[in-house]
Order: C-alpha cells, then sequence, then structure tokens
C-alpha cells in the first residue's frame, strides 16, 4: 500500500509534502506498531522530511508500542544531524523507553561517538541505568567509554548510578494516535460507547465515551426538530471541521448523521477548556510563561485557519472553545464550531466578540478582524486570569458594548509590551486590527 | 398601515393602451396601404373579441343611470352616498379587506382590484370561500350569463351563511344577499367581507367605526321620497387573535376586568425587573410589546444569551418589521423549549393585547423566579 510511513520511510519528499497540505490528514497517527511518520524519518534519515514535518508540528516526543520516541530511532542508527534537530526542537533527552533505555543507550551502545558527545553536551545523564541496570556509559565498548565519561563529568554531572524509576504509569508519554483515527468521516452511532454526561449547554449535550478503544468526547446537537435538510446541511458541513494538519488545531475526528440525532466526535482533553485551566480551579497555575505559550499556540492556529482558502463555518474565538492537550499546548476545537443551523439568533458568549460582529451579519464584516478583536480578549483574559464582563449577563454585555461603549480595562500591573499589543489587537477599526501572521513574531518575542 | 405586506403584486392601474398606439404608428409607417387595411381588420376583431368576452358577464343595470330607474309603488333603491366614497375610513378598510383577499388568493393568481367590480360574479368568492375553509363547492368554474352567476353566489353565499351560523331563524341577521352582491352593492360586500375576515381570524386590523352613510330612495304616493341611514360596517375593536380553547384569559377579560389589571401590573413589574438590566422599562403592556423589540430581548435576559442585532430590528419601522421582530423571539421561545405560543406573531403587532397577555403570562410562568 502506498502510504504516508512508506514514503517518510523512502523518503519520498514531494509525496510526503503533498499528504501534508491536504488538512484531513494526521501526521501524528501512528502505523500498526506506534510509528508516526516522525519515528520513520528520523529512523531512516531522511532529514528534510523530519525538518517538514517538525515544521509543520508533529509531536516531538510521540511514542510507539516501544516507547521509543523519534529520538532514540536517530540516535539508534546514528543520524546525527536528526538528532540535532530533534534536540532543538524540545525533544525529551532523557526520556526512556520500554528496556529503560534513553538515546543515550543507544548512541553508546552503537558506538555513535559524535551523538553520544551531543546528548551528554545537552543534558543527557550518562549513569542513568535501564531495566538490566545498566548504565550507558556500560553499553559502549573501548576507548570512548573513558571520553564521554570525561565529558558527563566536565558538565557537572554526579555519575552514581542512578536506578530505573518505571515511570510509564505517570501517563506522561504521548502515543501516536491511531491512524485509523482519521479515516472515518461517518460513524456509525452503534459503534459509539458513552459512559458520561460531561454537560448540557444550549447546544447540546456533551458525552465522555468510547469509540474503536479512543477516549474520545461525543456532543450530541440540540436541534428542535432535525429535518432532512438539516440533516443534509449537516453533511455538507462538518468535513469542514476535520482539519487534522495542524497541532493547534483540534479536529472532528467524525460525526454521526443519524436523525434525530447528529452527533459530533473529537478527542477527549483531559484538561478540558481553556476557560476551564484558567478561571475554574485548575490544577496547574497558569503562569507568565505558560499563558504566552498557550497565546503563541492559538495564534498559530488562527493564522492557519485564515491561510486555508475554505471558508470555515462560524468559529467564535473565546476561551471555552480552546481545549488543552495533555502536553498543556492550546488547540482550537473545531467541534465547537457552529452549524448554519445551530444557535440561529443566539450567542452565548458575546463577551469576545467585536461591536461589528454583535450587530452586522458575517457576511457583512472582516471575520478575520474580528477574530483578532477576540483573540486580544483572549490575551487580555489570560493576562488578567479573570472572565471578560464577569459581572454582566450576555444580553447586558451585548446590548452595553454595542450602544453603551463598553470596554475592558487593562489593569496597569500587566506588562507594557502586553498592554500595548491587546489595544493593537482590539483596535475599533477593524481596518487597522493586525492579522496573526503579524502577530506571531510579537509574541514569540515576547515568550523569550 | 397595518396590513402585511400583500403577497401579490399591486395592480398597475395604467395598462398597456399606450403601448399598442405606438405600435399601430410604427405599423402605420412600415406598411403598405393593402397590408395596413388588413392589420386594421385584424386589430379591429380583436378589440371585438377583447370586447365580447367581457360584456356579456356584465349586469345591464350597472351602466344605466339613474334616471331610467322605475321604481314601483312603495319600491325601495338604496345607494352608498357618494361623499362617503371618500371618508378615510372607509377606504382604509376597503383597502385592507381588498390586501386580505389578494394575499389569500395570491397563489391563484386572482388580484382584486376593486370591491364592487370585481366580486359580484360570484367567482372570487367562491375562490375565497374554498381557500378559507379548504371545502371545495360544487359550482361550475366559469360562468358567463347573469342566470348562472346568480346560480352561483346563491350556492357560496349558501355556504357562507352555513359557517358562520346564519341559518334558520338568524338568517334575517345576514346583511347581504344573492341580489345585493350582484347588483354591486358596497354595504353588502364590505359586510360580508368584514364577517367573513372576523370569523377567520384574518391576520389583519379592521379600523374601528367604520360607517357609510346610505341613502334609501323610497317610492310613496307616486312620489320619490329618501333618507339616509348610517349603516355601520364595522364596530369597537375587538379580539382578532387566534381561537382556541378557551382560557383563564378569556374569562378574566369577560368577566374580571378589574383582575386584569392587577395582572397586568404584576406582568409589568416581571418585565421591567429583567428590563431594567438594560436600562429599558416598559409602562403600558397594551402598546409596548407590539414591535417584539422587547420581546426578543426579553428572551436573552431570561435565557442568557445575547440577540446578534442583525437578526432583528432594534427600530422596526413598518409592519413587516414587526411581525419579523415577534417572528424571531417566537422562534426563540420555541428553541429553548418553551411551547410555540398559540398567538399569532400579526396579532401581537395588531395589539391584541389577550395574546400579548398570553405570550407574557407564559414566560412569566416559567422564568417569576430567575433574577
Amino acid at each position: 500500500m502506498e502510504d504516508i510511513f512508506q514514503w517518510c520511510r523512502e523518503g519520498v519528499a514531494m509525496q510526503v509534502r503533498v499528504w501534508l497540505d491536504d488538512t484531513e490528514h494526521d501526521m501524528n497517527q501512528g502505523d500498526d506498531h506506534g510509528f508516526s511518520p516522525l519515528h520513520w524519518a528520523a529512523k531512516e534519515g531522511h532529514l528534510k522530511i523530519v525538518e517538514m514535518l517538525v515544521q509543520r508540528g508533529a509531536r516531538i516526543n510521540s511514542t510507539n508500542r516501544g516507547d521509543d520516541t523519534p529520538l532514540h530511532l536517530a540516535a539508534a542508527h546514528g543520524h546525527h544531524d536528526i538528532v540535532h534537530l530533534l534536540l532543538k526542537n524540545r525533544a525529551d533527552i532523557n526520556f526512556t523507553n520500554e528496556h529503560g533505555n534513553t538515546p543515550l543507550h543507544y548512541a553508546c551502545f552503537w558506538g555513535y561517538e559524535a551523538i553520544a558527545e551531543e546528548l551528554i553536551e545537552n543534558g543527557a545523564l550518562a549513569a542513568l541505568a535501564n531495566k538490566d541496570g545498566d548504565t550507558p556509559l556500560d553499553k559502549g565498548k573501548g576507548l570512548i567509554v573513558k571520553h564521554l565519561k570525561d565529558l558527563a563529568l566536565q558538565s557537572g554531572q554526579d555519575l552514581t548510578k542512578i536506578n530505573f524509576k518505571d515511570q510509564s504509569w505517570l501517563g506522561l508519554k504521548t502515543r501516536s494516535r491511531d491512524a485509523t483515527l482519521s479515516r472515518h468521516k461517518g460513524i456509525n452511532l452503534s459503534d459509539l460507547y458513552l459512559h458520561t454526561k460531561m454537560a448540557t449547554s444550549p447546544s447540546g449535550e456533551t458525552w465522555r465515551g468510547h469509540w474503536q478503544k479512543n477516549d474520545i468526547v461525543a456532543k450530541v446537537l440540540a436541534v428542535r426538530q432535525c429535518s432532512p435538510r438539516i440533516s443534509r446541511d449537516f453533511n455538507e458541513e462538518f468535513p469542514k471541521l476535520r482539519i487534522f494538519s495542524h497541532p493547534n488545531v483540534l479536529p472532528v475526528i467524525g460525526c454521526c448523521n443519524s436523525p434525530p440525532n447528529l452527533v459530533v466526535i473529537s478527542q477527549y482533553m483531559p484538561w478540558g477548556s481553556l476557560f476551564t485551566l484558567l478561571h475554574e480551579g485548575a490544577r496547574v497555575t497558569v503562569d507568565t510563561a505558560l499563558a504566552l505559550r498557550l497565546a503563541v499556540d492559538v495564534a498559530r492556529a488562527m493564522a492557519f485557519l485564515h491561510s486555508l482558502e475554505r471558508i470555515i463555518p462560524q468559529f467564535h474565538l473565546n476561551s471555552h472553545h480552546i481545549m488543552i492537550d495533555e502536553d498543556l499546548t492550546a488547540r482550537i476545537n473545531m467541534a465547537d464550531a457552529k452549524f448554519s443551523f445551530q444557535e440561529k439568533g443566539r450567542i452565548y458568549y458575546p463577551g469576545w466578540m467585536s461591536p461589528e460582529a454583535l450587530q452586522k451579519k458575517r457576511s457583512d464584516t472582516n471575520s478575520e478582524a474580528c477574530d483578532m478583536w477576540s483573540f486580544a480578549v483572549l490575551l487580555w483574559e489570560l493576562a488578567t486570569r479573570d472572565v471578560p464582563f464577569a459581572n454582566f449577563s450576555p444580553m447586558e454585555i451585548g446590548m452595553k458594548v454595542v450602544l453603551e461603549g463598553l470596554r475592558l480595562t487593562i489593569p496597569s500591573n500587566i506588562s507594557p509590551h502586553l498592554t500595548k499589543l491587546i489595544k493593537i489587537c482590539m483596535n475599533e477599526d477593524s481596518g487597522k486590527r493586525p492579522t496573526f501572521d503579524m502577530v506571531l513574531p510579537i509574541l514569540d518575542k515576547m515568550k523569550r | 398601515m397595518t396590513s402585511p405586506r400583500s403577497k401579490s403584486p399591486k395592480p398597475q392601474n395604467s395598462f398597456r393602451k399606450e403601448d399598442s398606439k405606438d405600435e399601430t404608428t410604427f405599423w402605420d409607417k412600415i406598411g403598405t396601404l393593402g397590408r395596413k387595411k388588413r392589420i386594421k381588420e385584424v386589430q379591429e376583431v380583436q378589440e371585438e373579441g377583447k370586447y365580447a368576452i367581457d360584456s356579456p358577464g356584465n349586469p345591464a343595470m350597472a351602466d344605466v343611470p339613474p334616471e331610467e330607474y322605475t321604481l314601483e309603488e312603495n319600491e325601495e333603491r338604496t345607494m352608498v352616498e357618494p361623499k362617503s366614497y371618500s371618508d378615510p375610513k372607509l377606504l382604509e378598510l376597503m383597502s385592507i379587506l381588498i390586501d386580505w383577499v389578494n394575499d389569500v388568493l395570491a397563489d391563484h393568481r386572482i388580484i382584486v382590484q376593486n370591491l364592487e367590480q370585481d366580486l359580484y360574479d360570484g367567482q372570487v368568492l367562491q375562490k375565497l370561500y374554498e381557500k378559507l375553509t379548504h371545502e371545495k363547492l360544487d359550482v361550475p368554474e366559469v360562468t358567463q350569463s347573469e342566470e348562472g352567476q346568480k346560480q352561483k353566489l346563491y350556492v357560496v353565499l349558501g355556504s357562507v351563511n352555513n359557517i358562520l351560523g346564519l341559518t334558520g331563524n338568524r338568517l334575517s341577521q345576514q346583511k347581504w344577499s344573492v341580489e345585493s352582491v350582484h347588483s354591486k352593492n358596497l354595504v353588502a360586500i364590505l359586510h360580508l367581507l368584514v364577517s367573513l375576515a372576523r370569523h377567520f381570524r384574518a391576520p389583519i386590523r379592521l379600523p374601528e367605526n367604520v360607517t357609510v352613510n346610505v341613502v334609501i330612495v323610497q317610492k310613496r304616493d307616486g312620489l320619490l321620497k329618501n333618507r339616509t341611514v348610517i349603516e355601520e360596517i364595522t364596530s369597537r375593536y375587538d379580539d382578532l387573535g387566534m381561537r382556541c380553547e378557551r382560557d383563564a384569559f378569556d374569562t378574566l377579560f369577560d368577566h374580571a376586568p378589574d383582575k386584569l389589571e392587577v395582572v397586568k401590573k404584576s406582568l409589568v413589574t416581571f418585565v421591567n425587573k429583567h428590563l431594567n438590566k438594560i436600562n429599558m422599562e416598559v409602562q403600558d403592556l397594551d402598546t409596548q410589546f407590539h414591535d417584539g423589540v422587547y420581546l426578543t430581548l426579553l428572551m436573552g435576559l431570561l435565557e442568557g444569551f445575547f440577540v446578534p442585532l442583525y437578526s432583528f430590528n432594534l427600530s422596526p419601522q413598518n409592519f413587516e418589521q414587526k411581525v419579523h421582530n415577534v417572528n424571531v423571539a417566537f422562534d426563540l421561545m420555541q428553541e429553548i423549549g418553551l411551547a410555540a405560543p398559540k398567538a399569532r406573531p400579526e396579532d401581537i403587532v395588531n395589539l391584541d393585547l389577550k395574546s400579548t397577555l398570553r405570550v407574557l403570562y407564559n414566560l412569566f410562568t416559567k422564568y417569576k423566579n430567575v433574577y
């Protein structure tokens, strides 16, 4: 079968590029052994493809069935350039596979001295024992061992053996996704196993459940009367939400169109929404660094959406519609985009919307500029950890924003850079607001 | 003013007479003499044919000047006093009724321009009856002869009387007859249409207290004597709302007008508790809810959403926009799980108090504990 795994293995960069351009393709899927495209490219040493995948947001630390990361494979097969690239992109250097081996174990065992050196220089522990009690240095042969030992000592490592600790139960690793995930558009309602109701909102009921051994969230849309027309519109619209090709976009996996039930299925995100993370007593504190990272994630996702030629159905950017992945990356949730027949004439989160979006039809506004306003409100929210206009009900917010000029006030304790950015993005004149492509470098700079 | 936009095009009075005149001059210029003659002939035949189609249906009486009326002893004739025709109220009533009939019959492509000229032959009345009752009448489709027309009117008016309950000894209450309608008696035709509109709860608001001065001429002892009678076409406003099962509001209206004030007051308090949040206030339930604006805003306040301003008219200008607003509010009610209101949007816009109160009371029962 001609498939992405084969192309990555054989280094057919052209085909890989074409494949990646299709938004329905999920670059983080794994094959039968859990190898993602990045695993194969790293193993076979195709630097070009690795670069391409990394640049488009492939997960650096995803694991295969044996818990190897791409870094393990690159180190074991002597691809120094790829090891270098992965390390530059925050690869987890001391990650252990099912045998308890780190990438350094493999570099030493196969005698790739240069790679081992770079690993140690970047903080790989030379004394970390695997399941059999062997350290990387135990695996090496000959002169190399002596040399590496010196290097480790030079960089301040303590060479007393660190015993193997099984950490797999901690759930730190991110397995590559089931490859079948992105191949199903229409899903049979009877294949879903829904066990817990998570929430009921005006748009429908949200259930947690399983589908083909995947943890999923199913949203059963609230439709007053599911006419054949609505069912047809649903069928036409949901494929546009299956965007697998960006790391900061959470795609709709598939849908069940079985009137009267219309169900939208997406991956389960244990952290919940950004709103939950910020305002509902989450288990992590969002410090400035994390807040900025989340902002960059969202900006990347929005820049990507705006770069697509097709028009995304109504997606209202706000913290309720951003999900937090297990590695704390933010992903905008396509399952929260509104179908044309949904919530007509009702806006539940007007606080994030620009004054013009509250007054004019989407077709009469510059929707990209409206998204930018919403992003500014999001930045304000990340900076203050407050809910925008928390004291007012949606109707009050809408009327006051439109008719009475109600605006968010930026507290003085916010950094002047961020204050300035919020003000620029929230320009009253929609034509003067920047695009996400323009905001990204600013945010990147602020991150440093 | 209070009539909905008609679904049928407004009749254009200036027919294409001038066009056809232009055409003849054009042919005159290029045609040879012989051809011109033949064209003239053809046109004459066409004219004649056109006239022939129109003419036999006209009852001869219509064009007979009053001088030729020969009255038997004690015979009466009635006619509408000419200056009544320029009464603005009557004109309004007629135009509302014409719009209504045209709306009802829009999909039959029937356009009525004049109540007297277009209804007497029973054709339009038959279609109107069939459309309103969804029943088919057993009458010939087209009738040319006066006899046939009267026969048809007899069947149509008989059925109308039946559904209006004007049978037996109440028959004497009917204010129209085959003769009066066929002789294009405006008063009879108006009474008939107003009764139909009331019976079928047409979504229109008829002007109140419309009267017509009727001159009655009677020949007594060989002398013509006339007197003027004021004929009342519509009286004080009574509710036009949807007929439904009698509920508490009917009782309230009929038997306890004093309690009605209390109900109104508590509804005003309820409504203002929410509207005050967006700096709005209602004083008068009777008139301030008819345009649907407060109703729509209230839905958002009660259910916790904002209604984008493009989906309704914050300051509606005409009947159509008001109906749209009330429709939006009704739609929202159903979306959030309330039963569909029994009232029609048009009733609310037409200031039907009972319908308005029913809708508000529905909201009150669901949300009285919401703050």
